[in-house]
């Protein structure tokens, strides 16, 4: 083979190699928003922008404070496990804080914070930017903070959970898609 | 003989011949000495920059287009759009490697083009599915598929992005504490590359460019993977970087001139003077040393000790390597600023047993014989830009100690006025020297 078609063969391998990124990106997500348990978070958004990525509402997710006995094993700015159940109104909360990956329940990968008294703050790192359109994202944060000084706990996204995989699925507005409700309150 | 030298000869070797200074015989045979004169500056530079800048204009206008976010696409056509911005630059790259393999502002351009688009693509695709990620993941693996577009298409914009990919990274996971001595390794992957421009031409834009972004990248790096453990080791760390950079741009790329030609050299002599300034202080040299020690730190993680004990040796003993063949070689300027991570090292270990004024002496007595040194040779030898160095080195190390003093604000004000005389009376004593020289010629 000439020098010229090895240099093409491995231009090829390389594109192929830079497509597989963004293509497994996508795999692995459409398979936990297909086949991941629902999880319902409440939320409080506010929205910056992100130069690179367009606009977002950036979530702040709840619980974002949990009792953990052992506190004193963990430090700031450490990799763990949030195993989470449902409450009796339907929203997630967390049972307990894991250093690996639970077989058999579902969790999600969150960061830890400072700890005091047996509590430990702890932050949502993967699950806290739902993307929306250039013009929309501030009008969401202008209607939810509105919004939110006339009632409490109004906004939640769903998130699916399946195995280390957690995809955000939608955010809610009074139980509404946000796309929907910005709709009705033009 | 330096390049622009000859040119200049070139020049005028047809009207020495017309007058009758030189023979036709005598021009060839010094056309024969000295070879065929390198063009001044190729016209295809400005069509690479342009081409370039072209390319990441349209990269960049692509990404904020389709960052916008259309809300009446549904998730799976977004998915599919975010590849196409990619799949477009690979096209073009693909063409520019079968149709115009020998154009180097198509290379430059569509390489840079097809970098950026990588980025856009895995950006693009996070942003359908609300990915906020982890930013250092993203630039490595970004940087990494984007590394292999430099050698293809042997181009520089590619190399230098990936540069700056993995200086962010290393910065991004030197912020959150975790291990970023890999930095080493990726900057490796850069070195065949290196080594095949400079076998090609060791002063053409492309080996020159590199090297500019390496001296700024080694230098943010340097800083950000060591001293995990060992307080004050940055100060070792980098008096033997400035002086590696600065001794092989010496005795490696001697014959390049002008300032931008001599990467290696300048950068290493303007950070050793920087540097050195900084030494002149006592606070660099407070709590630092062996009994300063991170224990807690270790953590039983391995990667937190070989930087520190791997760079803070190797760096300084290369230059201390460079520097013996200096002596060997008996240049002075080489000498002078080479010795700069010995005494770093004597300082060290002066203010590890709380000497720290000692260590911060050492240094204002270093940096007032080197600005003397530069200064006083640098009007003995007519280069102003020398004088010029060797001038604000001292006046800086005047400032500061007259700051440190309690002196009143008359002295202060008399004392400001002598340096700004002093250097004004420097630079037209220099001008006019050369302008009797240019005269006399």
């Amino acid at each position: 083979m000439s020098r010229r078609n090895w240099l093409l063969a491995a231009f090829v391998l390389i594109a192929a190699a830079q497509l597989a990124a963004p293509a497994w990106m996508i795999f692995s997500r459409e398979r936990t928003l297909h086949a991941g348990k629902v999880f319902k978070f409440r939320t409080r958004p506010i929205d910056p922008v992100d130069a690179f990525r367009g606009h977002y509402v950036w979530l702040n997710l709840e619980p974002n404070e949990i009792k953990v006995a052992d506190s004193y094993v963990w430090h700031g700015g450490q990799k763990a496990f949030a195993v989470l159940d449902i409450d009796t109104n339907g929203f997630a909360i967390v049972k307990r804080l894991e250093h690996a990956m639970p077989a058999d329940e579902p969790a999600v990968a969150v960061e830890t914070g400072w700890a005091y008294k047996g509590k430990m703050h702890i932050q949502w790192s993967g699950l806290d930017r739902y993307y929306m359109a250039e013009e929309k994202a501030p009008a969401a944060e202008r209607a939810y903070r509105e919004h939110s000084r006339a009632t409490n706990h109004t906004c939640h996204v769903t998130v699916r959970v399946n195995g280390p995989q957690a995809a955000l699925e939608e955010l809610f507005i009074e139980n509404q898609p946000v796309r929907e409700w910005l709709r009705q309150h033009k | 003989m330096m390049r622009k030298e000859v040119q200049w000869l070139y020049r005028e070797l047809p009207q020495l011949e017309a007058q009758g200074v030189l023979t036709s015989g005598t021009v060839a045979r010094l056309q024969a000495y000295y070879g065929p004169a390198e063009a001044a500056r190729p016209r295809w530079l400005a069509v690479v920059i342009f081409g370039v800048l072209g390319a990441l204009l349209i990269g960049a206008g692509i990404i904020l287009l389709l960052g916008h976010n259309w809300d009446l696409l549904t998730r799976p056509t977004r998915a599919v759009l975010s590849f196409l911005p990619l799949l477009l630059a690979q096209g073009l790259s693909g063409w520019v490697l079968i149709r115009r393999q020998q154009s180097l502002a198509w290379r430059e351009g569509a390489a840079a083009l097809q970098f950026l688009m990588i980025g856009a693509g895995i950006s693009l695709v996070a942003q359908t599915y609300n990915i906020s990620g982890d930013l250092p993941r993203f630039l490595l693996t970004w940087a990494i598929l984007g590394l292999p577009l430099a050698y293809l298409l042997d181009a520089v914009v590619p190399a230098l992005l990936y540069l700056w990919g993995i200086t962010e990274w290393a910065c991004h996971l030197r912020i959150t504490d975790d291990c970023n001595a890999g930095y080493w390794l990726l900057a490796l992957l850069l070195l065949p590359l290196l080594a095949r421009w400079l076998r090609a031409g060791r002063y053409q834009v492309r080996p020159t460019l590199l090297f500019w972004f390496l001296c700024v990248s080694l230098t943010v790096a340097a800083g950000t993977t060591i001293e995990r453990v060992l307080p004050g080791l940055w100060i070792i760390l980098y008096s033997g970087l400035f002086a590696l950079l600065f001794l092989a741009g010496e005795f490696w790329f001697r014959e390049a001139d002008g300032f931008w030609n001599r990467p290696l050299r300048h950068f290493g002599a303007g950070g050793g003077l920087v540097l050195t300034f900084l030494l002149t202080f006592e606070w660099p040299w407070k709590e630092i040393g062996w009994y300063c020690w991170h224990w807690e730190r270790f953590h039983g993680e391995w990667w937190r000790v070989m930087p520190d004990a791997v760079l803070g040796s190797m760096v300084p003993i290369a230059a201390i390597v460079l520097l013996v063949t200096t002596v060997r070689r008996r240049a002075s300027l080489g000498l002078l600023l080479g010795i700069a991570p010995i005494l770093a090292a004597l300082g060290f270990s002066l203010a590890t047993f709380e000497f720290s004024f000692v260590a911060a002496w050492i240094f204002d007595i270093y940096l007032l014989v080197t600005s003397i040194w530069l200064l006083v040779t640098g009007i003995r030898s007519g280069r102003q830009g020398q004088m010029n160095v060797g001038l604000l080195a001292l006046m800086a190390l005047l400032v500061a100690r007259f700051f440190d003093c309690d002196l009143s604000f008359l002295l202060r004000g008399l004392l400001f006025i002598a340096l700004g005389i002093a250097f004004l009376v420097a630079n037209l004593v220099m001008l006019r020297r050369k302008g009797a020289n240019h005269e006399q010629a």
